[in-house]
C-alpha cells in the first residue's frame, strides 16, 4: 500500500525558535545570501508569528511553522506547471518540485495557496571553503528554478537504501524523519504516514482540535495543525491569515 | 540527373560524413584510465569471483563503488611482478598514500540517487545486466569524455544513433526508464532524483 | 567548370537536410541540456561514505550533546543526542549552522597586532616579554574545563590573578553567594522538580540556559495542557516568546522587576502565606503596585495563586537580588525544586565585572564572549577564532574554530547536578591555530597541558564511583572497570551525570537588597560565544521576520 506522509504541527507547543528553519536549510543544502531579504530568502520551511490582534495585556501571539501542504487533491502547483516539473508522488503522496524541469516561470509560485514555494534568484554560492559542509547527496539548485519543500526526502532514499541492504522492502519509520521534526526541542512537529490508520500522526489529525489552512480550497493538504485555542483555529480560513508581522526582539 | 541534385547530393553526403564520422570524434575527448587495471588478471590470479568484494556496499546500504587503496594495499603493498603499471601504482600511489583518480564510466550527475542496493538486493538484477562483461575483460577501455555535457560517453552509449545498441549499452535516463518499464516497477521522478 | 551562387545554395540545402539525418543537432541538443541542469560553477557536496560521530557543541558553555555527520573529513550535518540526558537531543537554532562557522569570511586565520598581520612567534616574544615584566591576569568565560585549570595554574604563578567572565544564568545566582558563601558556579536551578515558576523577564522558553533543558520538560508538563503540571508566570513588559507560551502572562513596566519581587513579598506576609520573615522590603504593595503597573489586589492574588502549586521557585534573567530575596522568603534555595547545590565545591571565582588595574597584560581565553572587553590600559591578548570587527585587544591570537579543539565540559551553568563530558575534535585548521592554554603552555610547561589534567580529572572521576555514564547504553559507573574504559566512554560521546548534591545550602537575609538595575533579557544568542554567528542565521534574521537582528554580526 502506497503512504501518505504527511505532519501534525501542535501550535500550542512551538516557541517559535526558528531550530526548524536552520536545520532545514542544512539538511538541503540552502544558501544563505547576502542579498537575500523576506521576499527573496530561500526558506523552505519559515515560522510566521501571528496574533489575535488585540493589544496589551490581552494580546495572544502563537507561531505557525509553513512549510509545502503537499495538497493531495487538485494539486495548484502542478496543474499550473507547463514543464511537468512537478508532480504527486504516488509512492509518498509527496509533492515533487524537479528543479532540473523547472523553466523558472514561477506560475506554481501565485497559484500555491500558501507562498510555501521560493525561487532561486541569484547563483547559490558559499564563503571559500564552505562547500565542504554541504550535505552529501543533495544536490544544490541553481538559479532561476522554482524549490520547496519535499519533505526531505533524500532521508527518505537513505532509508530505503538501508532497508535494501538487508533484503527489506519496507523502510524503518525512525529512520525516516524530517531535518525539522528531527530538530524541535518541543516535539511540536510529528511527522508520519497519513494512510496507516493506526499511524499516531494519522490518529492525531482526526482529532477536533486538528485543522488544516485553507481547507475549504479543497486541496486536501497533508500538513495538518493542532490547537486548543479556537482564535488560532479561526485563522486558519482568513484569507489574510496568516499574515506575517514584523516583530523585534 | 541535373547539377541540382547533384550538388544537393553532395550537400547531403557532406554532412552525413561530418555527422557520422566527423562529430563523434571531435565530440570526445580520449583520455587513459590512470593505471592499467585489469579485472581478468585479478579474477584469475587472486581469485576474487564476485565483484561484491571490492565494489562493495557500505553498511548503510551505500555503494562504496570504486575501492579505496586500502583494498589494493592489502596485496600490492610491495611490488609484485615487474610491469609498468605495478610500478605506478606503488610509486605514485600507494607509496604516497593518494587515492587513484579514476575516471569512472557511469558516474550519474549530482541530481540523481541510484541505489545499487535497491538494484541488486531487491531486484536481483547482476551487475553486469548494467555493466557489461567489463569485470572478466583483460584490457583498459578509453575514457571517452562529451566536451559538452562532461560525462562519459558510456551514458550516452557507444552507438551514436543509439538504434541498435547492446542491452547493458547506455545509461540515460530512457534507459533506466525502459528497463522500469519492461520489469513494470514504477518510481516516478522522486524514485532517481534528489 | 564554375561554382556559382546558386550551387552554394543547394548544396548548402543538402547539408542542412543531411545534417537532420546525422546525431549533430540531437545529440548537441542533449548535451546542452546536461550540461544546463548541472552548470560546473556551482558547487557540488562531496560524494563518498558519511561516517556519524558523536561530539559537544562548545559554542557555548551549555555543551549540548552533538551527533555530526562527517564527510571527507568535514562536519557536514549537526543534530542532537537523543540520549544525552542533560540537552535531551536538542540543539539552538543556532547550533544546527555551526558546521558552516570554520569557513565564516570572518574567520580569524592570522595573527594580528593592533589590526596588522603578525606571527605566533613576534606573540610569543611580546607575551614573554610582558611576562617578565609584571602581573598578568587570565580572563576566562567557561571555567571548570582542563584547559581553565591550566590557566588558573598559570594566573596563580605568575600572579596578576584568574578571572571569570560569568553568563547571565550564573550572574542570577550570584546573589546566594553573598549571602551564602557557596559560590554561583556550583548552584543550580532544580526545575525538574518545580511546579510553579515566576519569570521576572527570564527567556525560559527563548535561550535561557540548555537549549533542551527547560523546553523539553515544557513541552511535557504544560504545552496545550488545561492544567499544567509545570506552572510558568510571566512578568515581561511585552509580549515575549515565552509569555505568550506562559500560564500567566502579567504585563509589568519595564524595570519594576525588583519593585515586584518587593510587592510579592509583603503580600505573601501579609496574607500568611509563607512564615514570617525577618528582612522586609521597605516597599509597601500599593507603591509596588504603581512601579508595576498592576493593581494591588492583582498582587495579592498572585501571591496566593504562585503559593497554590508548590514547589515554586522565582527566576531572573540576570543578577537580581530581589528576586533572589524572594526565592529566601519562598523556602526555593537549598530546597527541592529551587535552588540547589550541584556540588560541595567552595571554590569561588572573582568575576570580571570590574577594572582591571596594576596588570602588564591581560590573556582572554576565546571561550570569553566577544562583547567583552577588559577595562584595563594593560596590553591585551585576545584569543578567538573569529574576528568580530571592532579592535578588541593589541593581539588577536587565532584559536581553534568548531570541533577543533578537544576540550572537556563540566556542568552547564545553572545546571542541579554535575556532568562531565568530552568534545572531540573532528575537524582541522587549515592554518595554525593555539588554544590560550597550549600558548601559556608555551612559555611555562608547569602549569600543565589540558591533555594531562583531563586524564587525571577521568582517573580521579573513575576512583569516585558515583554517578552515571548516558552513552549507546546507561551505565552505572560501578560498573566501569578503568579508566580507560570511562575515558573511551566519554570520547565516544557518553556524558556523567552525578549524583545530587546533599551539601546544605542556607541564606539568611539581614536586609532587603537595595534594587539593582534590570538587565534585558537576551535570547539564544547571549551565551554565544563567537563574534559571528552561523551563515544560516540570516533564514531567522533576514530572510524572514521571525527574530529581529541582534546585536552581534550575522
Amino acid at each position: 500500500m502506497s503512504a501518505r506522509y504527511g505532519m501534525v504541527i501542535d501550535l500550542d507547543r512551538c516557541i517559535g525558535c526558528g531550530s526548524c528553519m536552520v536545520a532545514c536549510a542544512a539538511e538541503n543544502n540552502v544558501p544563505a545570501l547576502q542579498q537575500a531579504t523576506v521576499r527573496t530568502g530561500l526558506t523552505p520551511i519559515v515560522v510566521r508569528t501571528v496574533s489575535n490582534g488585540q493589544e496589551g495585556a490581552a494580546r495572544r501571539e502563537t507561531f505557525i511553522p509553513i512549510m509545502c501542504m503537499h495538497c493531495e487533491h487538485d494539486t495548484p502547483c502542478v496543474k499550473v506547471c507547463p514543464q511537468q516539473a512537478v508532480e504527486v508522488d504516488r509512492a509518498t503522496g509527496i509533492v515533487m518540485q524537479m528543479p532540473q524541469r523547472c523553466l523558472g516561470c514561477r506560475y506554481c509560485m501565485t497559484a500555491c495557496p500558501y507562498h510555501a514555494r521560493y525561487f532561486n534568484w541569484w547563483d547559490p554560492a558559499w564563503p571559500a571553503g564552505m562547500e565542504k559542509s554541504l550535505n552529501p547527496g543533495i544536490a544544490v539548485r541553481m538559479r532561476g528554478v522554482v524549490e520547496k519543500c519535499n519533505l526531505c526526502h533524500a532521508r527518505l532514499h537513505t532509508a530505503k537504501e538501508k532497508a535494501a541492504a538487508a533484503a527489506k522492502r519496507e523502510i524503518d519509520p525512525t529512520d525516516y524523519v524530517p531535518a525539522c521534526v528531527e530538530a524541535c526541542p518541543t516535539s511540536a512537529i510529528h511527522f508520519g504516514n497519513l494512510a496507516d490508520a493506526n499511524d499516531p500522526v494519522a490518529k492525531e489529525s482526526r482529532s477536533p482540535e486538528a485543522f488544516r489552512l485553507l481547507a475549504r480550497l479543497g486541496t486536501e493538504p497533508k500538513v495538518y495543525y493542532k490547537s486548543k485555542e479556537a482564535w488560532v483555529r479561526d485563522l486558519a480560513e482568513t484569507n489574510s491569515a496568516p499574515r506575517p508581522e514584523v516583530k523585534h526582539g | 540527373m541535373s547539377r541540382n541534385t547533384l550538388v544537393f547530393a553532395f550537400g547531403v553526403s557532406f554532412a552525413l560524413c561530418v555527422g557520422w564520422i566527423v562529430f563523434p570524434r571531435a565530440l570526445y575527448v580520449q583520455k587513459r584510465q590512470p593505471l592499467t587495471f585489469l579485472h581478468k588478471t585479478h579474477a584469475e590470479k587472486s581469485g576474487i569471483a564476485d565483484c561484491g568484494e571490492c565494489h562493495t556496499l557500505r553498511a548503510d546500504g551505500s555503494f562504496a563503488g570504486l575501492p579505496a587503496m586500502e583494498k589494493c594495499t592489502g596485496c600490492h603493498s610491495e611490488k609484485i611482478g615487474d610491469s609498468q603499471a605495478e610500478a605506478t601504482l606503488v610509486n605514485n600511489y600507494i607509496k604516497p598514500g593518494t587515492e587513484t583518480p579514476w575516471l569512472v564510466y557511469s558516474r550519474q550527475p549530482a541530481n540523481v540517487w541510484f541505489s545499487h542496493a535497491i538494484h541488486v538486493k531487491l531486484a536481483g538484477l547482476a551487475c553486469s545486466e548494467c555493466h557489461s562483461t567489463y569485470g572478466e575483460s583483460d584490457q583498459v577501455r578509453t575514457y571517452e569524455l562529451n566536451r559538452i555535457s562532461g560525462y562519459s560517453r558510456d551514458i550516452w552509449g557507444h552507438s551514436m544513433s543509439r538504434l541498435r545498441r547492446a542491452p547493458h549499452e547506455g545509461m540515460k535516463m530512457s534507459d533506466c526508464e525502459s528497463c522500469h518499464q519492461r520489469h513494470q516497477v514504477e518510481v516516478g521522478c522522486l524514485g532517481c532524483h534528489e | 567548370m564554375k561554382v556559382t551562387r546558386r550551387d552554394l545554395l543547394v548544396w548548402s540545402a543538402g547539408a542542412a537536410a543531411g545534417l537532420v539525418v546525422t546525431p549533430v543537432p540531437w545529440k548537441i541538443l542533449d548535451d546542452v541540456s546536461i550540461w544546463s541542469q548541472n552548470w560546473p560553477w556551482i558547487p557540488q557536496p562531496a560524494k563518498g561514505p558519511v561516517e556519524v560521530k558523536q561530539s559537544a557543541c562548545t559554542l557555548c558553555p551549555n555543551g549540548c550533546g552533538l551527533r555530526v555527520r562527517m564527510a571527507g573529513g568535514c562536519p557536514v550535518g549537526l543534530s542532537g543526542v537523543n540520549t544525552n540526558p542533560v540537552s535531551r537531543g536538542a540543539l539552538c537554532p543556532l547550533g544546527f549552522g555551526a558546521h558552516q562557522l570554520n569557513w565564516h569570511p570572518r574567520r580569524l586565520r592570522n595573527v594580528k597586532h593592533r589590526g596588522n598581520i603578525s606571527s605566533w612567534s613576534e606573540a610569543s616574544a611580546a607575551f614573554a616579554k610582558a611576562a617578565r615584566e609584571g602581573p598578568i591576569v587570565i580572563v576566562d568565560g567557561h571555567p571548570g574545563r582542563s584547559a581553565s585549570s591550566v590557566l588558573e595554574n598559570f594566573a596563580e604563578k605568575w600572579g596578576g590573578g584568574y578571572r571569570v567572565a560569568m553568563g547571565p544564568e550564573t550572574r542570577s545566582l550570584a546573589p546566594y553567594e553573598l549571602w551564602s558563601g557557596v559560590p554561583a558556579t556550583s548552584l543550580g536551578y532544580d526545575l525538574e522538580n518545580t511546579q510553579t515558576i515566576v519569570s521576572f523577564g527570564a527567556p525560559l522558553l527563548d535561550g535561557w540556559g540548555i537549549p533542551g533543558r527547560f523546553p523539553r520538560l515544557w513541552a511535557e508538563r504544560a504545552a496545550s495542557m488545561n492544567d499544567p503540571q509545570l506552572r510558568i508566570v510571566q512578568a515581561d513588559p511585552s509580549l515575549s516568546r515565552t509569555a505568550a507560551r506562559a500560564w500567566q502572562w502579567l504585563q509589568v513596566r519595564e524595570g519594576s522587576e525588583s519593585a515586584l519581587a518587593a510587592g510579592l513579598v509583603r503580600a505573601l506576609l501579609e496574607q500568611n502565606l509563607v512564615p514570617a520573615h525577618g528582612a522586609i522590603p521597605l516597599a509597601t504593595i500599593s507603591e509596588a503596585a504603581n512601579e508595576t503597573g498592576l493593581s494591588a489586589d492583582r498582587i495579592r492574588e498572585l501571591a496566593r495563586t504562585i503559593v497554590a502549586k508548590p514547589p515554586v521557585l522565582a527566576v531572573s534573567p540576570d543578577f537580581n537580588p530581589a528576586v533572589a530575596a524572594l526565592n529566601v522568603v519562598l523556602g526555593a534555595v537549598g530546597a527541592r525544586g529551587g535552588i540547589v547545590r550541584s556540588s560541595d565545591r567552595t571554590k569561588k571565582y572573582s568575576s570580571v565585572a570590574g577594572a582591571i588595574s596594576n596588570v602588564r597584560a591581560v590573556v582572554i581565553d576565546s571561550s570569553v564572549p566577544w562583547d567583552f572587553a577588559a577595562k584595563s590600559d594593560a596590553e591585551v591578548f585576545r584569543f578567538a577564532a573569529w574576528d568580530g570587527g571592532s579592535s578588541k585587544g593589541d593581539w588577536l591570537l587565532p584559536a581553534p574554530g568548531f570541533l577543533e579543539e578537544s576540550t572537556d565540559i563540566s556542568t552547564p551553568p545553572a545546571y542541579p547536578v554535575e556532568t562531565y563530558a568530552v568534545a572531540a575534535n573532528l575537524a582541522k585548521p587549515t592554518f595554525e591555530v593555539q588554544t590560550a592554554a597550549r600558548f601559556l603552555a608555551n612559555l611555562d610547561a608547569s602549569a600543565g597541558t589540558p591533555e594531562t589534567i583531563l586524564h587525571s580529572r577521568c582517573e580521579q572521576l573513575f576512583r569516585s564511583r558515583s554517578g552515571t555514564l548516558y552513552g549507546q547504553t546507561i551505565t552505572p559507573m560501578t560498573e566501569i572497570a578503568s579508566t580507560q574504559e570511562l575515558e573511551k566512554h566519554l570520547w565516544d560521546g557518553a556524558v556523567w551525570v552525578g549524583e545530587r548534591c546533599s551539601a546544605k545550602l542556607a541564606c539568611e537575609l539581614k536586609e532587603w537588597p537595595s534594587a539593582s538595575p534590570s538587565s534585558r533579557a537576551g535570547n539564544w544568542t547571549q551565551p554565544w560565544l563567537a563574534p559571528v554567528l552561523p551563515p544560516l542565521a540570516s533564514k531567522l534574521y533576514i530572510e524572514s521576520n521571525l527574530r529581529g537582528t541582534p546585536g552581534r554580526t550575522v
